[in-house]
């Protein structure tokens, strides 16, 4: 019996004295931080490796333990980082039937040696049939104006292929090349291999004719063959990378071109199967002459290729000959990089915790440690805060006000690299009107969105780029709500109101459906609005919401909508092509409203080409413009993206050209952790290294 | 007894086959990709994509994804679909977290419940009784979710104390024993939230069992034979009322390792509940397949368990 009361009256006694006891103690406990910044992140990250992971997650980690060749500055502009610095240029080659008229051209230029400084030609060479020019600067204009002075003999013109195969892609083509020596391939490239595409001398006609013939005789299913291009020349850019020399993994090996090499390896290879592959698919060949020199050469000018430097390289001496398997054992929860932090440790679920990186080549840390915490709930988030176990909190748009007015904290505010819209389905006749397009981009109150679903915290949205950007247009006047002009536009476009207050053409009523995804309030919150304006000019819109994947795979991607609540998320790059193009607007593209406008193509694909900053400035925001004034979607708002820190519990020190300067923590254009490497806690200053041993 | 066990764990097998194609096939035909990018993300081409699906067999048939993951499952060698390592290693290394807050918060429903549930009998039809009855019915009625929020807020705005996760960060701990306390007040905060349905249910288990055995012919017999109140209760009374108990912890055997999504998310808990949770957003197949056959082999196993333990605790009944 006294086993029975114990186990009624004791176990229940001791779990409260268990209860009451610890949390005492957590109560008690001091609120000394140490020297360390903690982050608390909603989601965790799936592999920490640069080249494989895309979730934000992951690339939080990454930004801190990896480094690139390039990296973008407070500023986001491209600048050195393990490369000291690089140089582009062009290598531009023309064919000739025979080497005398190859010679001939070359006798020609060597004529016109005065202008060679303009077109920025360095240097003509004959090489068998081939002249080669090797300009200073990429791009296609003056190789085209050289090509009209020097085309005595007519040249060889270059047709490009692209032959799908599925599999074998390497001994297909090189099959091929075998059985018809009468077609002179001078380069070829390979899609995994999966594709292959082949620049040949000649004609389009026999080569794709012959490669159809090749294919079927080969029984290859679902092959396709399609031109992509017949040239006059061929345009290659180089890249040259200059790198630093003694930068440090974190290991404690050195850093060479030959990681560089791994890394483009990694990314292009099947058996890894990165999705950032695309971004180096116009790749023609990597080639590491000394261990800090590289040299990239494109397969055709494409400028914002570029950025895609900013990719962060992984170490060879680790990874290479390793199997994925691997990588996702050993290297993916305990990755070595070049950054500022390293990784020390990961808690599933819990926290990963990065150190100093003592020999960070631009100089270790002030702080001890970066802890990323998982939180999944977003309530937990803010708790975490305000009870300091997390060191800042991202604020959503209702308490940004409370927090602002608070004295305990220090708020960032700035406009997210986002703008929400709504878009029209272009194929279908009633948003063909440009008119009408218009007539609802007046109707519909974006001020007082702003106003009312995001607090004020954002400001109307003026096209394709948002303003941080330095190719952004920012002279675009927003178009202002005024609901007269919009009946105006619609009664001019021929929608006349009907009995029912609904208006009519030619017996269609406008009506159609509004729909987004289930989960964000705030597009909801857009729809309804959107549905309540356009009802005043006598529109009638039925909001429908759909779960995610529902919403993407059967609306979205299949193109088979009438309007809808999107945002897009723009990172610092001016290609336009993917979302604009009307090349793109098939299923399973971008284009999704299925936008079409010539002028807008042809600017789009000459701004790919473009390496002037000027030019893209002009370009980029000739496109922006026409955009924005064709209407294809209606451009809402950039909401703001708002942090807040505890007030003063953090300053920088950081070196510039003057010296160290000690400042608070300060906003930049890319965000207020970006000099996270200098940041350091006020009640650590006196135990902070001498600034001369960081000097970078 | 022992034929009886043979032909359950027969049944059982058939039963675990059925209900892990069932759901393997309503976990693959849900809408949506596993794709480790977003469905948007403008920079994939179609060569990267294919060769994803083909590197975890999304291109098979489904009657052939399902074959490679059971075969990958029994073998050991299934990996996620997220992060490429093997499944079972995930969930085992949340195992340790999980364990510890259900062990937890099923000892805190046990004896509470037991306590609440034999003072409420003996106390039948008294004011304490009808108020802990009101509590238990809102504590079954009020959603765990929204009483853990309240708590939480009302700790942080009140004492400013952290809760979440398993420990407190960045601060310097004066002794072991702080520290351990530390562990115990993480986990003794989502323990006891967890257990608060629990409690309510099991009091009411054995308030009503123990109200019919108290009015059962030999109490009053042992009472009528001059044995003291307490002797009664505790020693005749209470061993007749507790059957239902120990045939629930049959049903114990999944909520082992079953976690609770809701209360794991808001403490940041790393359990398996969140895994599972995760999984099913970011249709990770493979990790789904096997947390589905593990719980469900242990619910099969835990009725199986509550039947033979029936049998022992209750003389009357026989395993046929």
């Amino acid at each position: 019996m006294r086993v029975i009361k114990f186990l009624i009256y004791g176990v229940p006694l001791i779990l409260v004295a268990v209860f009451v006891a610890a949390f005492w103690n957590a109560t008690q406990l001091s609120t000394n931080k140490k020297n360390e910044l903690t982050i608390g992140s909603i989601g965790e990250p799936t592999k920490i490796n640069p080249i494989l992971s895309t979730d934000s997650a992951a690339s939080q980690v990454e930004s801190l333990v990896f480094e690139g060749l390039l990296k973008y500055s407070a500023d986001l502009e491209l600048e050195p980082n393990l490369a000291r610095e690089f140089q582009l240029s062009q290598t531009t080659t023309f064919f000739f039937p025979t080497n005398e008229s190859a010679s001939a051209a070359r006798e020609i230029l060597m004529t016109l040696s005065a202008r060679w400084a303009e077109w920025t030609l360095r240097n003509a060479v004959v090489i068998d049939r081939e002249l080669r020019l090797d300009f200073l600067q990429p791009g296609l204009e003056t190789s085209n104006v050289i090509a009209d002075l020097i085309s005595i003999d007519p040249m060889s013109p270059v047709v490009q292929v692209r032959v799908e195969v599925g599999d074998k892609a390497r001994e297909l083509l090189a099959t091929f090349r075998a059985a018809h020596p009468e077609f002179n391939i001078v380069r070829e490239w390979f899609d995994y291999d999966a594709v292959f595409e082949i620049s040949a001398l000649g004609d389009s006609a026999p080569i794709s004719e012959a490669l159809t013939a090749f294919l079927a005789a080969k029984k290859v299913e679902k092959s396709n063959v399609q031109v992509l291009d017949e040239l006059q020349f061929l345009a290659e850019p180089v890249v040259r990378f200059d790198l630093r020399e003694g930068v440090l993994w974190q290991d404690g090996v050195e850093f060479t071109s030959k990681d560089v090499a791994f890394t483009f390896w990694a990314l292009t290879d099947a058996s890894i199967g990165s999705p950032r592959k695309p971004d180096f698919d116009l790749i023609q060949a990597l080639e590491t002459p000394t261990p800090y020199e590289v040299v990239v050469t494109y397969r055709k000018p494409f400028s914002p290729a570029l950025s895609s430097w900013t990719m962060s390289i992984i170490p060879a001496h680790i990874l290479e000959g390793k199997p994925i398997s691997w990588w996702d054992e050993f290297f993916h929860r305990s990755p070595v990089g070049l950054g500022p932090f390293k990784f020390a440790e990961w808690k599933t679920n819990e926290f990963i915790r990065l150190e100093r990186n003592p020999t960070y080549y631009d100089g270790a840390p002030w702080l001890d440690a970066v802890v990323i915490r998982t939180l999944p709930d977003p309530i937990a988030n803010r708790l975490a805060f305000e009870t300091r176990q997390v060191d800042y909190w991202g604020v959503d748009p209702w308490a940004v006000k409370a927090f602002e007015d608070d004295e305990r904290f220090d708020v960032f505010n700035a406009p997210a690299k986002q703008y929400n819209w709504v878009g029209w389905n272009l194929r279908m006749p009633m948003f063909q009107d440009l008119r009408v397009r218009q007539a609802f981009a007046h109707a519909v109150n974006v001020p007082e969105m702003i106003k009312y679903v995001l607090y004020g915290n954002g400001v109307q949205s003026t096209g394709i780029f948002p303003p941080m950007y330095w190719f952004a247009n920012n002279d675009i006047v927003p178009i202002p709500y005024d609901p007269d002009r919009a009946r105006a536009l619609l009664d001019e476009a021929g929608w006349k109101l009907g009995p029912d207050g609904i208006r009519v053409k030619d017996g269609e009523r406008m009506s159609f459906k509004l729909i987004t995804n289930q989960g964000n309030e705030t597009r909801k919150d857009i729809a309804t609005l959107v549905q309540d304006n356009l009802k005043r000019i006598g529109v009638d819109v039925q909001v429908e919401i759909y779960e995610w994947a529902v919403f993407i795979s059967r609306f979205v991607m299949k193109q088979e909508f009438e309007s809808l609540v999107l945002a897009w998320t723009t990172p610092p790059d001016y290609d336009a092509f993917q979302v604009w193009h009307s090349s793109q607007a098939n299923a399973d593209q971008l284009n999704l409203v299925g936008y079409n406008n010539p002028q807008v193509d042809r600017l789009i694909e000459q701004l790919r080409q473009e390496y002037d900053r000027d030019k893209i400035i002009e370009m980029a925001g000739k496109i922006q413009l026409i955009i924005y004034e064709d209407q294809p979607l209606l451009f809402l708002y950039i909401p703001d993206s708002t942090s807040v820190i505890w007030k003063d519990s953090f300053r920088i020190r950081r070196p510039t050209p003057d010296g160290w300067k000690d400042t608070p923590v300060e906003m930049t254009k890319a965000g207020w952790t970006y000099y996270l490497q200098w940041f350091y806690r006020p009640e650590y200053a006196d135990e902070m290294p001498p600034a001369e041993v960081a000097v970078p | 007894m022992i034929h009886f066990i043979i032909r359950r764990l027969l049944i059982t097998l058939v039963l675990v086959f059925f209900i892990s194609l069932v759901s393997f096939f309503i976990i693959t035909l849900t809408p949506g990709s596993p794709y480790p990018w977003g469905e948007l993300d403008p920079k994939i081409s179609q060569t990267v994509k294919d060769n994803y699906r083909k590197q975890f067999h999304l291109d098979e048939p489904i009657w052939m994804q399902y074959y490679l993951n059971m075969k990958g499952l029994f073998s050991g060698d299934l990996r996620s679909i997220k992060d490429g390592r093997p499944v079972l290693e995930r969930i085992g290394e949340r195992l340790p977290a999980t364990l510890a807050l259900n062990v937890c918060a099923i000892v805190i429903s046990l004896s509470f419940g037991l306590l609440i549930g034999v003072y409420s009998a003996r106390n039948a039809g008294r004011w304490p009784d009808v108020t802990l009855s009101v509590i238990s019915f809102a504590m079954l009625a009020l959603p765990g979710f929204w009483i853990s929020y309240l708590v939480i807020i009302g700790i942080t705005d009140w004492f400013g104390t952290p809760m979440l996760g398993t420990s407190t960060y960045g601060t310097i701990f004066p002794n072991a024993a702080s520290q351990m306390l530390d562990y115990a007040w993480h986990l003794a905060l989502p323990a006891s939230l967890l257990a608060l349905g629990g409690i309510a249910a099991q009091s009411r288990y054995i308030r009503a069992s123990m109200i019919e055995t108290l009015g059962e012919d030999y109490i009053r017999t042992a009472r009528a034979k001059g044995l003291d109140e307490e002797t009664v209760s505790y020693k005749h009374a209470l061993r007749n009322s507790i059957r239902p108990l120990i045939t629930g912890i049959g049903g114990l055997l999944p909520a082992l390792i079953g976690g609770s999504i809701i209360i794991e998310s808001i403490f940041a808990y790393p359990g398996i509940g969140r895994l599972g949770y995760q999984a099913v957003l970011e249709r990770d197949y493979s990790t789904l397949v096997a947390l589905n056959f593990i719980t469900a082999a242990l619910v099969l196993l835990g009725n199986l368990l509550a039947d033979i333990l029936y049998a022992a605790v209750d003389p009357r009944v026989r395993l046929e």
